[in-house]
């Protein structure tokens, strides 16, 4: 497998799109280019772009999306695209799919079509990875999840991305699948065979406090923790009134999420807070299964940092003695802004583990999707709120 | 019976005591537990208190990091900034230089600039960043119909914002709709001269809050907007008064070029006319002069002793305008470039040796003692040796003239830099200091008595200094009346 990766900041949408496929053409050493992927600031997403790239890359299949910030060798990018050439050998098998609106049918339903519509084309062929992409403003995501799994099975791990802008008000993220900007909509890449990967993915955050249970909940919705309003956890914790905690929601989400102890193995999966209803519901990126036990969670720069490099090592360790071709990171905004200044040092992590010529490519998310457990496979996808994962790719 | 009712009621009792002792020790364990469980209770709802408080203050200090990194990164940014608008001297090239990049480290995805024309008496939109077309003619519009307002505003030189403004300084409404921004700063430019506008800075994000930190650093950045515009209009307006001077000095530098080659031109004029002329005279001079001879010879005939004086007046002043036309001709063969040097390397002492034995009658019968002082490392010179001889008869046979019986002459030289300078020096009269730069030019004659009595072409110096001229030298004369002179001059070593 070759991989190429291409990174322009240009202006101009056109010189932009065709500058990162230059650059990221070197990368396949002449190789011919199988797979896209387009990772860009929500700047670049613009008509031209990927008329641009389709016309460079003779219409290859191309998944992607919008991220407030790009991350790859060089740092992170507040401005700017990355394009991710493959060149596959033969052997590895992949097929792509998209699924638009969403909302015109149910999660579980479009996660079930995109599952079909994955393994048309792949029949017959062992299944060892999926990379899913959706829109972040879909309602119940993990449902998607739940559907796809249906129809893929569970044998092999799926990981992705939904999509996240810095300002959820004004500007509108969203997915490429081919030459399509698309919003309301989920695509992915089944690949099937030979490819060789390994995968990490850690959050940092500890728990604070006393386990609580969710006593009465529906989907992303938390009604009652401890037969109280579900407000009333952070309303005790932050001294804050309900007026008070929603104007200081961004911080709460990316500070405070709550932990779900769902299988008692010392992880805990993070749901980050969406918004506070009139009744004093919680509404989190991410479903909240009633009868859970959940704390709420507090982490560091450090504490962060330290995911990082587990993660990274968890990927590493997972890959064996192969050298990655390529490094994924799905990143979760959240732990940008708790690093503040000290959000390049992330890289600088990766790079620590991997070397610091492994190729890295990576986007910030607003949810992350991968198995709960990275070292074992379980079986089993989940939606993750603040948490970093890692896919190396080996080919 | 008795004895086994009784037996019953006794193991009853033990029984009934041993189950009651078990119970009250279970009870005692159960209330044991209950209180170990409530001090247990009371523990995690005690940790759990405190981590309500760590939660609080971490959040406040979370609140404090953010803000601390805002403004590092804000002055980061407005660094940038500055650095990049005060590296340019194009008032269009200032407003490029607000990149979005830099804006939105300052926490604004959008900006306007606006100046206001003198002339067009409206404000003219220098920067959008972050609008549609659309919604910048909104804005212009909106601008230029409340110009009177803005004005006052920049009056005020007060940064206003979110923060700070008062409630009728922007309604919501407009804020949000015309300007698309729930939060602002407006900040007044105000260069020292030149026209006066403003920096509006928004944000649609609903999170942000406007700081006064916020506003200082926006404040920062018009101040070197405004020096930057004054620098920018400083630069243009020396700019084109370089510009004017250049096309001055342009324009001064044509007619003199064209008046010099006027002069050239009558000089060539010149020189074409007195050599015409002077080979005109040269024929019937030798003529006059001939025939002058033959008749003092007497062979034509006895001449009365009447006729031999003014046929002898007439011989000398023949061969004195003889002499004269070969001047004249010698100065404009050398000025049209018609005479080719012949240069060689000569030595200075044996040219002076020549000449002095030339001269030396007539220093002799004048009584002036001739010195040659000549430095042997600097007498080699490489010149025409025939033109280099006229020049030393020249400048000897001029010292002669003027210097008294008794005087002295002297002749040295000395190496200057790459040159041999050979110095003439007199006791006679001197030159006064208003003659001294014209008596290398033709025909001229100081005004003193010596050259009243003295007869002279007036063109020996000027024919010497063109001869030192062809030889890539100087000559200029030192000189006080009264106090001797010294001709100086320059050859190029041998």
């Amino acid at each position: 497998m070759q991989v190429g990766i291409g990174f322009s900041a240009e202006s101009d949408h056109i010189k932009a799109a065709k500058e990162a496929v230059d650059n990221a053409m070197p990368g396949i050493n002449k190789g011919k280019v199988d797979l896209a992927f387009l990772f860009s600031t929500i700047k670049f997403n613009h008509p031209l772009v990927l008329k641009t790239i389709a016309e460079s890359l003779k219409n290859i299949p191309l998944l992607g999306l919008n991220t407030p910030a790009v991350m790859f060798n060089l740092g992170i990018y507040s401005n700017g695209l990355l394009v991710v050439l493959f060149s596959l050998p033969e052997g590895i098998y992949f097929n792509t799919a998209c699924v638009k609106e969403v909302s015109t049918k149910t999660a579980l339903a479009s996660g079930e079509k995109l599952g079909e519509e994955l393994l048309y084309g792949c029949q017959g062929v062992r299944r060892n990875l999926s990379i899913i992409f959706s829109d972040g403003c879909i309602a119940d995501k993990q449902n998607i999840i739940f559907g796809l799994q249906e129809k893929i099975g569970r044998s092999f791990p799926m990981v992705g991305a939904s999509t996240c802008g810095l300002n959820a008000r004004t500007e509108k993220a969203c997915l490429y699948f081919g030459s399509l900007a698309l919003n309301d909509a989920v695509c992915g890449i089944l690949f099937g065979d030979k490819l060789n990967f390994g995968l990490g993915i850690k959050h940092g955050w500890q728990p604070l406090g006393k386990p609580r249970k969710i006593t009465r909940s529906s989907g992303n919705t938390i009604n009652e923790i401890d037969d109280k309003a579900g407000v009333d956890l952070y309303q005790e914790y932050l001294a804050k009134n309900v007026s008070g905690l929603k104007k200081n929601l961004g911080r709460i989400s990316t500070f405070y999420p709550l932990g779900i102890d769902i299988t008692r193995k010392k992880e805990y999966l993070l749901r980050s807070l969406s918004s506070i209803e009139d009744d004093g519901s919680l509404v989190f990126n991410g479903d909240t299964p009633q009868g859970s036990t959940v704390r709420l969670m507090i982490s560091s720069k450090e504490s962060c940092l330290e995911s990082t490099r587990q993660a990274a090592k968890l990927a590493k360790k997972s890959l064996g003695n192969q050298k990655p071709k390529l490094l994924l990171v799905f990143n979760s905004l959240a732990r940008a802004i708790l690093l503040g200044r000290q959000e390049n040092m992330e890289i600088e992590i990766i790079k620590d583990v991997f070397g610091k010529d492994t190729p890295i490519a990576g986007v910030y998310t607003l949810t992350e999707q991968a198995p709960l457990s990275s070292a074992i496979y379980l079986g089993k996808s989940y939606f993750h709120n603040n948490s970093i994962a890692i896919l190396a790719i080996a080919g | 019976m008795f004895n086994s009712d009784i037996i019953l009621i006794l193991t009853s009792t033990l029984i009934i005591i041993a189950l009651s002792s078990m119970l009250l020790t279970k009870m005692q364990k159960i209330k044991q537990l209950q209180n170990e469980a409530d001090e247990l209770k009371r523990s995690l709802d005690g940790m759990d208190e405190q981590a309500k408080i760590i939660v609080r203050t971490d959040m406040e200090l979370n609140r404090i990091q953010e803000e601390l990194d805002k403004k590092i990164s804000g002055l980061y940014a407005l660094q940038g900034l500055s650095y990049a608008i005060s590296m340019t001297l194009v008032e269009e090239e200032i407003f490029r230089r607000l990149s979005l990049e830099y804006l939105e480290k300052l926490g604004f995805e959008k900006t306007l600039v606006f100046l206001w024309d003198n002339e067009r008496k409206n404000f003219t939109l220098k920067t959008a960043i972050g609008y549609t077309e659309e919604e910048i003619n909104l804005i212009n519009s909106h601008i230029n119909a409340n110009k009177n307002h803005c004005l006052n505003l920049i009056g005020e030189a007060k940064t206003l914002s979110s923060l700070s403004a008062p409630g009728n300084f922007i309604t919501k409404n407009t804020l949000y709709n015309i300007f698309k921004a729930n939060y602002f700063i407006f900040s007044p430019i105000l260069p020292q001269q030149n026209n006066r506008g403003f920096l509006f800075v928004g944000t649609q994000n609903a999170e942000t809050v406007i700081t006064e930190g916020d506003e200082e650093l926006i404040k920062i950045l018009t101040t070197q907007l405004g020096q930057a515009l004054e620098n920018a209009r400083l630069f243009e307006k020396t700019w084109n008064a370089q510009q004017e001077l250049e096309k001055k000095v342009t324009e001064r530098t044509r007619e003199l070029t064209a008046a010099l080659e006027e002069v050239r031109k009558l000089s060539k004029l010149k020189t074409n006319f007195v050599s015409s002329v002077s080979h005109e005279l040269r024929t019937p001079l030798t003529s006059i002069k001939g025939y002058a001879a033959i008749l003092l010879t007497g062979k034509l005939g006895a001449i009365p002793i009447e006729a031999k004086e003014r046929l002898d007046k007439i011989n000398r002043h023949s061969d004195e305008l003889v002499h004269m036309v070969n001047d004249l001709l010698d100065i404009s063969r050398i000025e049209s470039g018609k005479v080719t040097m012949n240069l060689a390397p000569c030595d200075l002492k044996e040219i002076i040796n020549k000449v002095d034995d030339l001269l030396s009658g007539q220093l002799k019968e004048r009584k002036i003692n001739l010195s040659v002082n000549i430095e042997p490392n600097a007498s080699s010179v490489l010149i025409d040796r025939v033109q280099i001889e006229r020049v030393f008869i020249n400048l000897i046979g001029n010292a002669m003239k003027f210097t008294p019986a008794g005087g002295r002459i002297s002749i040295s030289n000395r190496k200057a830099g790459e040159m041999i300078q050979v110095d003439v020096s007199d006791t006679g009269c001197g030159i006064p200091l208003e003659a001294q730069e014209a008596i290398f030019e033709e025909f001229f004659r100081v005004d003193n008595p010596i050259n009243q009595e003295v007869k002279g072409t007036g063109l020996g110096l000027a024919l010497v200094k063109r001869i030192i001229e062809t030889h890539q030298g100087k000559i200029w004369v030192k000189s006080k009346a009264g106090s001797g002179s010294t001709f100086s001059f320059t050859l190029q070593q041998g």
